[in-house]
C-alpha cells in the first residue's frame, strides 16, 4: 500500500461518509489494527463520534473486529484496506447487474450498495417503497433468488456468541454462503400494510451483501474476452466464452497460475447446445487452436485426452495484456518511437544502448534520448555488469544492460493511477466548492419550481422565477457541470485500467507477502 | 647513355621474375656491371617510378609496378608514394590515419600536409566511417567504399536515412494489411485466413520492389530488419515456419486506448511531483484546465 493509495481511500471515505469516518479511517489505515482507546488517543474525537464512525464502517464491511490477543475483553478494529477502493466502483457493478437482470435487479444491487447489507426482507420492502417500477413483489423476489444463486449476493456470517461474550464473535460456514433465504412474500405485505413488524420476518439476521469478488470474476472475462474479439473476431471470441464458462466449472476463479484442464470434447458439447453460431460450429476445433497457437497465450494444450486437453493460462494472459497496455501508455506519452524501444527491451531481454539502436532502426541519438526518458521514468531498468579493473591499466569497464521488470514498473504505474484517480476526485471537489453558491443557488431554485409546479402556479410566475438565474451565470453553471461530467467519466476509464493492473499482480506468478491474503 | 642502358637490363630483369627480384638475382643476371653502376641504376628506376623496393625478411626485393595501376604523377615526392601506396594497399576498406603513421614512419604535421595535399589531387579521399562518426578512413579516389563502412543500405552520406526506414515501415505495413484483407475476403474458415494472411520475406520484398520507392538497392536481410521494426511497433507479428524461416502476418492490439492516458495525469511530466500542496496541485494544474475546457 503506497501513499498515493492511502490519500485516495482516505478521499473516497470522506466523500462518501464524511470528514469524522474519514479521520478514524485514517487512524486505522496506518496500523494494522487498533482497540477503541488507541483511536481515541490518536484522534481526539469523542468517544461517541469515534463509536459511530466505527459502527458505520463496520456496517458497510470496510472494518472487522477481533477479541485482542493480550486481553479477550477489548476488540481491536482493522481496516479493510481494498474494499475502500471499491466504492469506487459501485456504480460498475450496478450496471453489470443491470445488464443481467434488468432494472429490477440493478434496483436491488443498489439498495444493497448503498445502504449496507440487510436482511432480504428489508431489501425488497425499500425496493418496493423506493422505486419507480411499479414491478410485483414476485418479480423481485426472483430477481433476489437468481443473484443468490449465481454468487452475486452473498451472505454475512452470522452472530454466534452468547450474550456474555465482551466481543462478539461471527461465523458462517462456507456451504451457507449462497443457501437462499426463506422470503414470506405474505409477509412482507403484511408489513407493507403496517400490520406487523419488519424484524419479526423469517429471515431476521440473515444479511446479505453484495459478492466483489464474482462482479470481478465478470470484469475479468470481460476483459479477456474483448481482447480475444479485438485480435481474432466474434467467433473466437465467442467460443472464449464457453470455453471460460467450461472452465469454471472445474476451477475456483481466482486460482491464480492456470486452470485445471478441460477437454475439446466438453467445449463440443457445450457449444452446440447452446450456440446459435454456424460459423463457431463449423469451425470449432479451428478456432480452439487459433486461440491456442496465438501468442497472447490465453490457453495452452496439454494434452491430447477426448481431442485436445486445454489449460486456460491466466498468468500469461495478464502478462501479453498488461504488456500490450504499457505498449499503448508509452506511445501517447512519448511516442511510437520510444514504443517501439519498449517493445524491443522486453523481447531481447537484457539489451545494451547500441544493439538497441541497430535493432530498432531509429538515429542514434533519438533512440539514446528515449532509451533515457523511459529510464528516468522507471518503464525499463538498468542492469550493470562491471569488469574488474583492466588489470590495474585503466578504469573499471562496465557494461550497461536495459531490461523491463514488470511487477516493478507494473507497480509505479498502479501508483500513477491511483494519483490520477485522486486527481480527479480533488478537482471535482474542488470545483464543486469553487461555484458553490451558484450550485446551491440553482437548487434552491429548482426545489422553488418544482413545489410550484405541484401547486399548481401559472406558467409565468415559473418562467420569472427562472429568469432570477441570469444567462452568465447560467452559463458558468453549464460549465461547471461539463467539467464534473468529465472528470467522472475519467474516473471510470482510469479504473478499468487499474483493475487490470490489479489483476496482472494478481495473478503474476511470483509470491510475496501482500499476494498471499486472497483479497478477492 | 650506359646508365640508361643498365636501368634498362635490371628493368628486363626484374620484369622477368614476376615475383620481385633480390639483389642476388640482379648479379647473376648482370655479372659483369659493377655494383656502383647498378646501384645508380636502380635507382633511377626507382625515381622514375618503374620499380618498387620491398623488404622481405632480411633482403631487398626489387619488383616491376604495373604502369597501369600506378596513377601518380611523376612530380610526387617519395614521401608521398609512400603514403598513396600504403592505402592503395587499404583496399575499399580504407586505412585509418594513425595506421598509415605507423606504417609509414612520418610524424603528424608532415603527414597531414601530405594528405592534405593528395586529396586535393584528387587522388585519395575521406570516408567517414558510420561505426565512429569522428574516425576518417582514407581510400583511392575512384573506390567504391565498402558496406561496412558506411552501413549499407539504410546511411546515404554516413546520414542515418530516418524518413526512408519510415517510408519502408508503412509499406510493409500496408501490404500486411492489404494481404489480411484479402485473405478475410476469402471467408474459408479461421486457420485458412490465418494461413493467407501470412507473408513471407519474399513476397514483401517483391512488393516493395514493384513499388519502387527505393533508390537503393534493397535485399532480403534489409526487408527482414524492417519487417522486425514492424513487429515491434506491435502492428505484426512474426511466427516461425516449421522450416527455421520467419512468416509476418498483420494483427490488431488486443486492448483499446488504455484509460490512464485519456487524462492528462496520464501524459503529465510533472505527475511525480504532483500533490495536494506545492506548486503542482490537481485544482491548479494548467493541464487540467485545458483539458476540462
Amino acid at each position: 500500500m503506497s501513499i498515493e493509495y492511502a490519500n485516495l481511500c482516505s478521499v473516497v471515505v470522506k466523500q462518501v461518509f464524511g470528514e469524522t469516518v474519514q479521520i478514524v479511517a485514517d487512524c486505522l489505515f496506518c496500523a494494522v489494527s487498533r482497540t477503541l482507546p488507541a483511536i481515541l488517543k490518536k484522534t481526539n474525537l469523542s468517544r461517541k463520534e469515534v463509536s459511530t464512525a466505527l459502527a458505520v464502517l463496520i456496517k458497510y464491511q470496510l472494518v472487522v473486529f477481533a477479541p485482542c490477543a493480550t486481553n479477550p475483553f477489548l476488540a481491536e478494529y482493522s481496516l479493510k484496506r481494498e474494499e475502500i477502493f471499491y466504492i469506487l466502483r459501485y456504480p460498475s457493478y450496478v450496471q453489470l447487474i443491470h445488464s443481467k437482470y434488468g432494472p429490477v435487479g440493478a434496483a436491488i444491487a443498489e439498495e444493497l450498495l448503498h445502504t449496507g447489507p440487510q436482511t432480504a426482507t428489508n431489501v425488497l420492502l425499500k425496493c418496493i417503497a423506493n422505486s419507480e417500477i411499479k414491478e410485483k413483489i414476485e418479480t423481485y423476489r426472483e430477481n433476489f433468488l437468481a443473484m443468490v444463486s449465481d454468487n452475486y449476493l452473498i451472505r454475512l456470517p452470522q452472530l454466534i456468541s452468547a450474550e456474555e461474550d465482551p466481543v462478539p464473535k461471527l461465523q458462517t460456514d462456507a456451504y451457507q454462503y449462497f443457501a437462499p433465504p426463506d422470503i414470506n412474500l405474505h409477509f412482507i405485505s403484511e408489513v407493507q400494510a403496517g400490520k406487523e413488524k419488519v424484524e419479526k420476518a423469517a429471515d431476521a439476521g440473515i444479511y446479505w451483501h453484495a459478492n466483489f469478488s464474482r462482479f470481478h470474476q465478470d470484469f475479468r472475462d470481460t476483459v479477456m474476452i474483448g481482447a480475444i474479439e479485438r485480435k481474432l473476431g466474434t467467433s473466437a471470441s465467442e467460443c472464449f466464452k464457453y470455453i471460460l464458462k467450461q472452465m469454471y466449472e472445474r476451477t475456483d476463479p481466482w486460482q491464480k497460475d492456470c486452470s485445471n484442464p478441460f477437454t475439446f470434447a466438453e467445449i463440443k458439447q457445450t457449444i452446440e447446445k447452446k450456440s446459435n453460431n454456424l460459423d463457431l460450429i463449423k469451425h470449432l476445433d479451428q478456432y480452439v487452436s487459433l486461440i491456442a497457437d496465438d501468442p497472447l497465450r490465453f490457453i495452452r494444450k496439454i494434452g491430447e485426452m477426448g481431442g485436445g486437453q486445454y489449460v486456460v493460462d491466466l498468468n500469461h494472459a495478464f502478462e501479453e495484456l498488461t504488456l500490450s497496455w504499457f505498449g499503448s501508455v508509452i506511445t501517447e506519452r512519448y511516442g511510437s518511437k520510444a514504443s517501439r524501444i519498449f517493445r524491443i527491451i522486453h523481447m531481447k531481454k537484457y539489451i545494451e544502448q547500441e544493439e538497441l539502436q541497430k535493432e530498432a532502426m531509429i538515429p542514434a541519438r533519438e533512440a539514446k534520448l528515449l532509451s533515457y526518458y523511459l529510464f528516468q521514468d522507471q518503464f525499463i531498468q538498468i542492469k550493470t555488469i562491471r569488469k574488474a579493473g583492466g588489470g590495474g591499466t585503466g578504469p573499471a569497464k562496465a557494461f550497461f544492460l536495459f531490461h523491463f521488470k514488470p511487477r516493478q514498473s507494473v507497480r509505479m504505474i498502479l501508483n500513477i493511477c491511483y494519483k490520477a484517480l485522486y486527481n480527479t476526485i480533488e478537482r471535482s471537489n474542488f470545483e464543486k466548492s469553487e461555484h458553490k453558491r451558484l450550485i446551491e443557488k440553482s437548487q434552491k431554485l429548482d426545489s422553488i419550481v418544482a413545489t410550484m409546479k405541484e401547486r399548481g402556479e401559472s406558467a409565468e410566475y415559473i418562467e420569472e422565477i427562472l429568469e432570477t438565474l441570469t444567462p452568465p451565470e447560467r452559463e458558468i453553471l453549464e460549465k461547471v457541470k461539463t467539467r464534473i461530467k468529465t472528470l467522472s467519466k475519467a474516473e471510470l476509464t482510469i479504473d478499468d485500467s487499474i483493475f487490470l493492473l490489479q489483476m496482472y499482480l494478481h495473478h503474476s506468478k511470483v509470491e510475496t507477502s501482500l499476494t498471499t491474503k486472497d483479497k478477492k | 647513355m650506359a646508365a640508361n642502358d643498365i636501368s634498362h637490363e635490371i628493368l628486363a630483369i626484374i620484369q622477368g621474375v614476376p615475383a620481385g627480384a633480390t639483389n642476388d638475382d640482379l648479379v647473376k643476371g648482370l655479372p659483369d656491371v659493377p655494383a656502383q653502376a647498378r646501384l645508380e641504376g636502380l635507382n633511377k628506376l626507382l625515381q622514375q617510378g618503374t620499380i618498387e623496393l620491398l623488404k622481405k625478411g632480411d633482403k631487398l626485393i626489387y619488383r616491376a609496378k604495373d604502369p597501369k595501376k600506378s596513377a601518380l604523377p611523376k612530380d610526387a615526392d617519395n614521401e608521398e608514394k609512400i603514403i598513396y601506396g600504403i592505402i592503395e594497399e587499404g583496399g575499399n576498406k580504407g586505412i585509418w590515419i594513425r595506421d598509415i603513421r605507423l606504417q609509414s614512419n612520418l610524424n603528424m604535421t608532415q603527414l597531414n600536409k601530405i594528405l592534405k595535399n593528395l586529396e586535393t589531387k584528387k587522388l585519395i579521399k575521406a570516408v567517414k566511417s558510420v561505426n565512429a562518426s569522428k574516425k576518417k578512413v582514407y581510400m583511392l579516389y575512384n573506390l567504391e567504399p565498402d558496406r561496412s563502412v558506411t552501413g549499407g543500405a539504410w546511411y546515404q552520406d554516413q546520414d542515418f536515412e530516418a524518413e526512408f526506414v519510415d517510408v519502408l515501415n508503412q509499406q510493409c505495413l500496408r501490404f500486411l494489411q492489404l494481404t489480411r484483407e484479402n485473405a478475410e475476403k476469402k471467408r474459408e474458415g479461421p486457420l485458412a485466413l490465418k494461413r493467407l494472411s501470412c507473408c513471407t520475406v519474399k513476397e514483401v520484398h517483391k512488393f516493395i520492389s514493384d513499388l519502387g520507392i527505393s533508390k537503393v538497392h534493397l535485399d532480403e536481410d534489409d526487408l527482414e530488419t524492417i519487417l522486425k521494426t514492424v513487429v515491434y511497433d506491435g502492428s505484426a507479428e512474426r511466427i516461425m515456419m516449421p522450416d527455421g524461416s520467419y512468416v509476418y502476418r498483420a494483427v490488431n492490439s488486443p486492448l483499446a486506448a488504455p484509460g490512464l492516458v485519456q487524462m492528462p495525469c496520464g501524459i503529465c511530466p510533472v505527475i511525480r511531483n504532483c500533490s495536494k500542496c506545492g506548486d503542482v496541485t490537481p485544482n491548479k494544474c494548467v493541464y487540467m484546465t485545458d483539458w476540462l475546457d
